[in-house]
């Protein structure tokens, strides 16, 4: 009687798992779920800006703009209640502004990171100096992201920009060696202009594919088995639902900007040989005078240390540091120990910064 | 369900007794599979298959684009390619509104701080109609983004007879 008991509940616990699994698999979750504002759009760009939830004379006054990369949704940043990046900011009392590129239709496939860099981003900015009526700003850019505000900061280095936090920040190709990317990408193996020919913009999913194909057996297998072995835990299984939410909302890259990041970095690392033209100008990198934190993730195979490292000693800034972490691309600022490691490293360093305004 | 059951849970689970071993496994297969792709063989290999893909669909995509096309014009309706030059156009009018936009912010600035300056200027010197500071009157010229280098139109653009 009692091992027939036992087995019942053993079967309504295997049933219970089952369940778990099927709806992780099947349903997305609610992830960037901060109350938000929008205050600015254009084509499908969008500025937000959070609410506060600190009293005003507590608040920093310089505000912080978030640029995540323009082929993934930036609610990485803000990916659930409790493990946000944005909420924890919000709550230290920054005035807190994300700009969500939106998803480039085939009408945007000419956009290049000159209309990103130099004209949508400053455009956001604008926008976001009215509304925060502070002319000095921080950014942080993360990814893609960060080779856009690292132009931004070099090209327009009097608008304002006071702090500029680079994460995980693919900026120097020299290492060809150290980037599988690199290799994917030779001009021997892959014709970028026949794909885009064929597309127009390049595909999210042909872009997630590359991502995962790096580490093909964690991506593709050890990440379903961690989930099989933690059924039971909540956990785990809400982190991982929200993880995998993020990840297969894919978009696709700008055609001309992909060009630009397979031919002009890939293949000629042009931005540290201080030879890339945008806008009509080479950036240089020594015009970049903001104070400047760059943010390496020591196990991250998207974009391998070697790739953020040399920024440090091409830019003009006084006031720069180099902080390694241990971690993945994404893991260091949306993982477990992200709220004890990377956030409150970035709050120290942006608070010291940002809470004194000038005269 | 019982605390015995979730913790009986783990017992039904067919992988359990495999998974140290699995664990193993799949850890040695990372490490091959990351060499793997990390070769240049790899990439060659994976770039002639999206160059033979490419190459063997394009007879269909061109032959189906030029169909579409013709269908599109016997019906009167706009082709991807003009809705795309559409939309480009539009943004191009958002960008000009946003300038717009961003001189009316300065003007109207501007014109708050002029008032602020009138009154502080007349107890100082008692004029009450002082002049307003120089260039009060003229938008400050705009910042960069408002240097606008908008793209030209498509000539799929041009409207269609």
């Amino acid at each position: 009687m009692a091992e027939a008991a036992t087995l019942r509940d053993q079967m309504s616990a295997c049933e219970e798992r089952f369940s778990t699994l099927s709806r992780v698999m099947t349903t997305k979750a609610d992830i960037a779920q901060t109350p938000k504002d929008l205050v600015w759009a254009l084509n499908k760009a969008k500025l937000y800006r959070y609410q506060p939830v600190i009293d005003v004379r507590r608040r920093c006054r310089v505000p912080l703009l978030l640029v995540f990369a323009v082929m993934n949704r930036p609610s990485i940043l803000d990916l659930r209640p409790g493990n946000s990046f944005v909420e924890f900011m919000v709550g230290r009392g920054y005035d807190v502004f994300l700009l969500d590129w939106g998803c480039p239709g085939i009408e945007d496939k000419l956009l290049k990171f000159d209309d990103y860099a130099l004209e949508y981003l400053p455009r956001a900015i604008r926008r976001m100096k009215t509304i925060s009526g502070s002319e000095e700003f921080s950014m942080l850019g993360w990814c893609i992201g960060a080779i856009i505000t690292t132009i931004y900061a070099a090209m327009l280095p009097d608008e304002g920009l006071r702090n500029l936090l680079l994460l995980t920040a693919p900026l120097d190709f020299s290492n060809r060696a150290g980037l599988t990317f690199a290799k994917w990408v030779d001009e021997k193996y892959f014709d970028v202009d026949k794909v885009l020919a064929a597309f127009g913009n390049m595909p999210g999913e042909m872009i997630d594919y590359g991502a995962r194909a790096l580490k093909p057996v964690d991506n593709y297998v050890a990440s379903y088995c961690k989930l099989w072995d933690n059924l039971d835990d909540p956990r785990v299984v809400e982190a991982w639902h929200a993880m995998n939410t993020w990840v297969t909302d894919n978009i696709p890259m700008a055609g001309a900007t992909y060009r630009q990041l397979i031919v002009d970095l890939y293949r000629h690392n042009l931005l540290m040989k201080g030879e890339w033209v945008i806008g009509g100008r080479v950036v240089d990198l020594r015009k970049l005078r903001a104070n400047l934190l760059t943010v390496i993730a020591q196990g991250d195979h998207i974009t391998p240390p070697c790739q953020s490292e040399a920024i440090l000693a091409k830019v003009g800034s006084v006031d720069k540091e180099l902080y390694r972490i241990p971690g993945g691309h994404i893991g260091i600022m949306a993982g477990s120990n992200a709220h004890k490691t990377t956030w409150p490293h970035i709050d120290a360093w942006l608070g010291a910064r940002s809470r004194s305004m000038p005269e | 369900m019982s605390e015995d059951a979730k913790a009986s849970g783990k017992a039904c689970d067919p992988f359990e007794p495999f998974r140290e071993v699995r664990d193993a496994y799949l850890n040695t297969l990372s490490k091959a599979m990351i060499d793997a792709v990390n070769s240049e063989d790899y990439a060659e290999a994976t770039g002639a298959m999206l160059d033979g893909y490419l190459t063997a669909t394009k007879p269909f995509r061109e032959a189906l684009e030029k169909n579409m096309l013709q269908a599109l014009a016997q019906l009167s309706l706009p082709s991807r390619q003009e809705v795309a030059a559409l939309a480009e156009r539009f943004t191009n009018i958002e960008m000009r509104l946003d300038d717009m936009d961003a001189k009316l912010d300065e003007i109207v600035k501007r014109l708050a701080e002029g008032r602020k300056a009138k009154p502080e200027a007349g107890s100082r010197s008692g004029e009450a109609g002082s002049p307003a500071p120089a260039g009060a009157d003229q938008p400050k010229a705009a910042t960069a983004a408002g240097q606008t280098r908008r793209r030209a139109p498509t000539p799929a653009a041009k409207p269609r007879r």
